[in-house]
């Protein structure tokens, strides 16, 4: 199972990235979050991450982050 | 009379009573948020900003573009310090995810930003100077 993991009040959702129609849902999901403006990360190795800009169905975790303001 | 004044006297102490356990819920409920939040800053910390984090309540990041360093505190708002190579602070930068996110959640966004896309990061904090020393 893989994971989406959103940083606001909807929760995280875990998807079947061998279901072809989960796999589905979680790009649609990934599009409609990155174009509110959150940011998608995965972690690349131990303490590592990196930003993505298109859906990887192979992430077993991504993290999303709402836009970054000043304080 | 006494009776309709027994009648209120106990409406207003279920009232009570109601927003007491309102209020209970709801900050177990702001409570549990924070620990899942924490929870996930630590799986997403590598090893030694981990124990740092957990000795110290904060721990140190290297910026993406500049390699300068900075320590990110345990908090929500101006809890970013950039370091000089001498581990002096410098400054103290204040820039967070949109949104009213819980400490755990807004220092791992600041993590991610300063380590993948320090530039864009600081091209929307604000930056205070502050006298030296803690």
């Amino acid at each position: 199972m893989a994971s989406q993991i959103v940083m606001d009040r909807t929760g995280d959702t875990r998807f079947d990235n061998q279901d072809r129609a989960e796999v589905t849902k979680a790009e649609q999901r990934f599009r409609e979050l990155t174009g509110a403006g959150f940011t998608a990360a995965v972690r690349s190795g131990l303490g590592e991450q990196r930003i993505i800009r298109s859906f990887d169905p192979t992430a077993e975790e991504t993290l999303f982050y709402p836009r970054l303001v000043g304080g | 009379m006494s009776q309709q004044i027994l009648l209120a006297v106990g409406w207003i102490g279920l009232a009570l009573i109601c927003m007491l356990l309102l209020s209970a819920l709801s900050r177990s409920g702001a409570f549990e948020t924070e620990a899942r939040a924490l929870t996930l800053l630590k799986e997403w910390l590598p090893p030694k900003q981990r124990a740092c984090y957990e000795r110290f309540r904060y721990f140190d990041v290297v910026g993406s573009d500049t390699g300068t360093r900075y320590r990110i505190h345990h908090g929500t708002q101006t809890n970013i310090e950039e370091l000089s190579h001498t581990g002096q602070r410098v400054c103290k930068w204040c820039f967070a995810p949109e949104g009213n996110l819980v400490a755990g959640d807004v220092m791992l966004a600041q993590k991610i930003a300063l380590e993948t896309n320090e530039r864009g990061a600081l091209s929307v904090a604000h930056r205070t100077f502050v006298s030296m020393g803690r």
